[in-house]
């Protein structure tokens, strides 16, 4: 088997990369890959408390990278029972302690016996950013429709380039269709017109997620959730499946501003 | 008046009659990714564009409205567009 070491970054903290990677990684699972996902944000790990998995660890990947411990001892498979397994970071140890060879090395182990791994990575471009990086093959970049988190990622954008990792694809995260909608938030072109990078899914700011986090389960698993049927279509997606875009409802058009006006708007969107 | 045709053609925030905040965040994020990519400060850029437009208009006559600058991503590399709008060209140029 040779599966595909993506790294799921953005720069900027607190986009939703956790939220992501543990949603692709179960959505993955769930259409039979065999999937492993790896917390590369030592000493705050995150990972572990959305999957719900934080009571079952025992080692972690410092233990595994400074050979302590065999892969496997280190796995925390998920509670849902497809074939998804977790390497927690270690919350008591710093980003320097790991190099992105270890984890390379790690990684092309790891692609002969999985179909996916997927690596979440630290905010920030410091040494947790080149560690995960450097050992992933692919990337995913996660940003929200704001300045903020567009102006980091596209300076991720140039040094993923810089590290051989070209093409990342975009998934943009909290989008609020009725602030698209009034000319409020940036939307799909907008930010594509922007960054220059292809976009993998467009997931919508949705409660679901935070209940979803607050319970442990990936919001993936809720069948109601307008983010998680965001996170199947990217899994598919990443999965080589092509899946349409659905488009943002975003200009009502003349006739849609005078339903408005007089109150007739059913304000009825769709997601992509 | 204007304002509501203005905002029937959606260029209008609904709300309060202001630009919709998403072309301003638009047009300070593509003013500030330039010069993050390019590590280069909005005066500078100027300067530039300023410098490149005296050479050209050396050479022919262009027009002084139309000028435009651009940095594009282009896979690993970063690409300058410059465009230029030439008046006419049957013009010639201040002898050079």
């Amino acid at each position: 088997m040779t599966g595909r070491t993506i790294v799921i970054t953005s720069g900027k903290g607190g986009v939703g990369k956790t939220t992501a990677t543990a949603n692709i990684g179960s959505a993955l699972a769930m259409r039979g890959n065999k999937v492993v996902v790896i917390d590369t944000d030592i000493g705050l790990r995150n990972l572990d408390v959305i999957m719900g998995l934080e009571n079952r660890i025992v080692y972690d990947l410092v233990n595994v990278l400074e050979g302590k411990c065999e892969p496997h001892k280190a796995m925390i498979r998920d509670k849902h029972g497809y074939e998804l397994y977790l390497i927690p970071a270690a919350q008591t140890r710093d980003k320097d302690c790991i190099n992105p060879e270890q984890l390379r090395e790690l990684c092309a182990k790891l692609e002969t016996e999985f179909d996916y791994v997927l690596m979440d990575c630290p905010a920030g471009i410091e040494q947790g950013f080149k560690n995960a990086v450097g050992a992933a093959t692919e990337a995913i970049l996660v940003t929200t429709p704001e300045v903020s988190a567009i102006r980091d990622a596209d300076r991720v954008i140039g040094l993923l380039e810089a590290s051989e990792l070209h093409r990342p694809r975009l998934i943009i995260n909290r989008i609020h269709p009725d602030m698209v909608k009034q000319g409020n938030m940036m939307d799909k072109d907008d930010i594509v017109e922007l960054l220059a990078v292809d976009v993998l899914g467009l997931v919508p700011a949705d409660d679901r997620t935070i209940t979803a986090a607050n319970r442990g389960v990936p919001v993936v698993h809720d069948k109601k959730a307008p983010s998680g049927a965001a996170f199947l279509r990217i899994a598919a997606r990443v999965d080589g499946e092509e899946v349409q875009f659905a488009e943002l409802d975003r200009k009502a058009g003349m006739v849609g501003k005078i339903k408005e006006l007089l109150g007739l708007d059913r304000r009825a969107y769709s997601h992509a | 008046m204007l304002d509501l045709f203005r905002w029937l053609l959606g260029q209008l925030d609904t709300a309060n009659g202001q630009e919709r905040s998403k072309d301003t965040a638009r047009q300070r994020l593509s003013v500030v990714l330039i010069q993050d990519r390019l590590d280069l400060p909005a005066e500078k850029m100027d300067l530039m564009k300023q410098e490149i437009w005296e050479v050209v208009s050396r050479y022919l006559v262009v027009d002084d409205e139309f000028l435009e600058f651009e940095i594009r991503r282009l896979d690993e590399l970063v690409v300058l567009v410059s465009n230029i709008q030439v008046k006419d060209t049957t013009e010639l140029a201040p002898a050079h």
